[in-house]
């Protein structure tokens, strides 16, 4: 007997092979494609993340790269990374050499925030915590080559809280005094301000990512 | 001259995107792109960032998802992938694309609606799996609309190759196929009122209406099985087939079962 449905020309076999494989076959290669350059920002360095940001890990499953905070940025000091941040394409950072952070006491950027990787309930720039920054070439420091430079001091918004200046002898002329910039980390926020204010070529003073706090069992 | 959905279209298209450059113009009252935007105050969100941040992210915000909810019941009344024929600047590009893909009469291949629906649900899948938001990285939509906004122009390379695959390889497979946002908005579009009508008794069957639609295969239970309304959610409900109708036999319409 024959079939009085008319056939609508799709058979299993064009089924499974437009329906099924084919998909499957672009959906695979688009993820191998995707993992080559999918990597975790942080694979390449250290990103500062505008005020409030999640852990990086959290930060980049939760950021939608909207760019909200980047437009609620007075400053433009919040950019957003491109192809070179791999997984972090289109997420916000700053770049303190540019730009620093100037800390807004309203912290705009986080409350434009729309999906909590910027913690819109900062209220204290205080209690910021982008980073700490390290003096990392103290050959080159002008400070510590006993010269009364001490710009980074100087410019910190934090000034004698994150920064302090510790006096100690020059042994070198033997008769002067090196003013050491001590960063305390804190109290530093990592705003960068001190990484954009180092007078030398190469910033002696950056931002890093802050090391993990360490439970302290020697007493001093 | 007779009222063309086309040209109403086509403002909105790229009054989206006069939109997004807004705050280029140092104007303040939108930010954001089509991920999450602020518009005099009001958050809105696509439910595909939040449901993506919210699963890779493990964060939860209130106000985030009831900015996606707003921007989920305005789809659901307008149609659901209204999203994707009036709003999306990536429909934009490869609907011009297509003209020319016409014109040279290649990639006339097609690949089956249903895979959007897969791929928004493997995209949630993979988000929660790997702690990154999948499509948010990917997304040709937030590419073209971060090109727009901070003028980062490199990753439009993605578009392209987009756009190059769907004129010579197939047609609209980004779009039909494999966007995740767009296989979201057509859960929405099944449950929405608003649709394209079919009076059975005007139409000579001409066939214009499924050469000119993005997504033919939904015209088929209203033109072969005489059914009074396009009721897949993979319509766009871009009107293109209501323009060229020639005896008005499609129409606009609202939900009757």
């Amino acid at each position: 007997m024959k079939s009085e449905i008319p056939h609508s020309g799709i058979t299993r076999r064009r089924f499974l092979k437009d329906g099924v494989l084919v998909p499957l076959a672009l959906i695979l290669a688009g993820g191998g494609l995707s993992t080559l350059f999918l990597r975790r920002a942080d694979v390449r360095g250290f990103y500062l993340r505008p005020p409030g940001a999640l852990e990086e890990v959290r930060f980049l499953g939760a950021c939608i790269k909207c760019g909200k905070c980047a437009q609620a940025c007075p400053y433009n000091s919040i950019r957003m990374a491109g192809g070179e941040a791999g997984v972090g394409i289109g997420t916000p950072h700053i770049i303190a050499r540019d730009i620093p952070c100037y800390l807004c006491p309203d912290i705009p950027c986080a409350k434009a925030c729309p999906s909590g990787a910027l913690d819109r309930s900062l209220e204290d720039v205080e209690k910021i915590t982008m980073g700490t920054a390290v003096i990392v070439d103290r050959e080159n420091c002008l400070s510590l080559r006993g010269l009364r430079c001490e710009v980074c001091y100087r410019q910190c918004p934090l000034i004698d809280k994150a920064i302090t200046l510790q006096p100690r002898h020059n042994e070198r002329t033997g008769f002067h005094s090196i003013m050491e910039p001590v960063i305390h980390r804190e109290k530093c926020v990592g705003c960068g301000i001190c990484e954009n204010a180092c007078v030398r070529e190469k910033p002696v003073i950056v931002v890093i990512k802050s090391p993990p706090l360490q439970k302290d069992s020697y007493e001093f | 001259m007779s009222f063309k959905w086309i040209i109403a279209r086509r403002l909105v298209q790229v009054s989206v995107i006069a939109l997004i450059a807004t705050p280029l113009l140092g104007l303040t009252f939108f930010q954001g792109n089509l991920s999450a935007a602020a518009l005099f105050g009001i958050g809105l969100a696509d439910p595909l960032a939040f449901l993506q941040a919210s699963l890779a992210g493990r964060v939860f915000v209130a106000s985030f998802l009831g900015s996606a909810l707003l921007v989920s019941a305005f789809y659901l009344i307008t149609g659901g992938r209204t999203f994707c024929g009036w709003v999306c600047p990536v429909y934009l590009i490869t609907e011009i694309g297509d003209k020319f893909r016409g014109r040279l009469g290649t990639g006339g291949r097609s690949y089956p609606l249903a895979t959007v629906r897969w791929s928004f649900a493997v995209t949630l899948a993979l988000s929660l799996a790997t702690g990154i938001p999948l499509f948010e990285v990917l997304s040709p939509i937030g590419i073209s609309t971060r090109a727009v906004m901070f003028k980062a122009l490199l990753p439009l390379l993605l578009v392209a190759v987009i756009l190059v695959v769907e004129m010579f390889v197939a047609r609209r497979i980004w779009c039909r196929s494999l966007c995740p946002a767009g296989g979201f908005y057509s859960l929405l579009g099944r449950f929405s009122p608003a649709r394209v009508g079919f009076t059975r008794s005007l139409c000579t069957g001409c066939g214009k209406c499924s050469r000119v639609c993005p997504v033919e295969e939904v015209l088929v239970p209203a033109l072969v099985d005489g059914e009074r309304q396009v009721v897949s959610g993979d319509c766009t409900r871009c009107g293109d087939c209501i323009d060229i109708c020639p005896t008005r036999a499609l129409g606009v319409d609202v939900w009757y079962k």
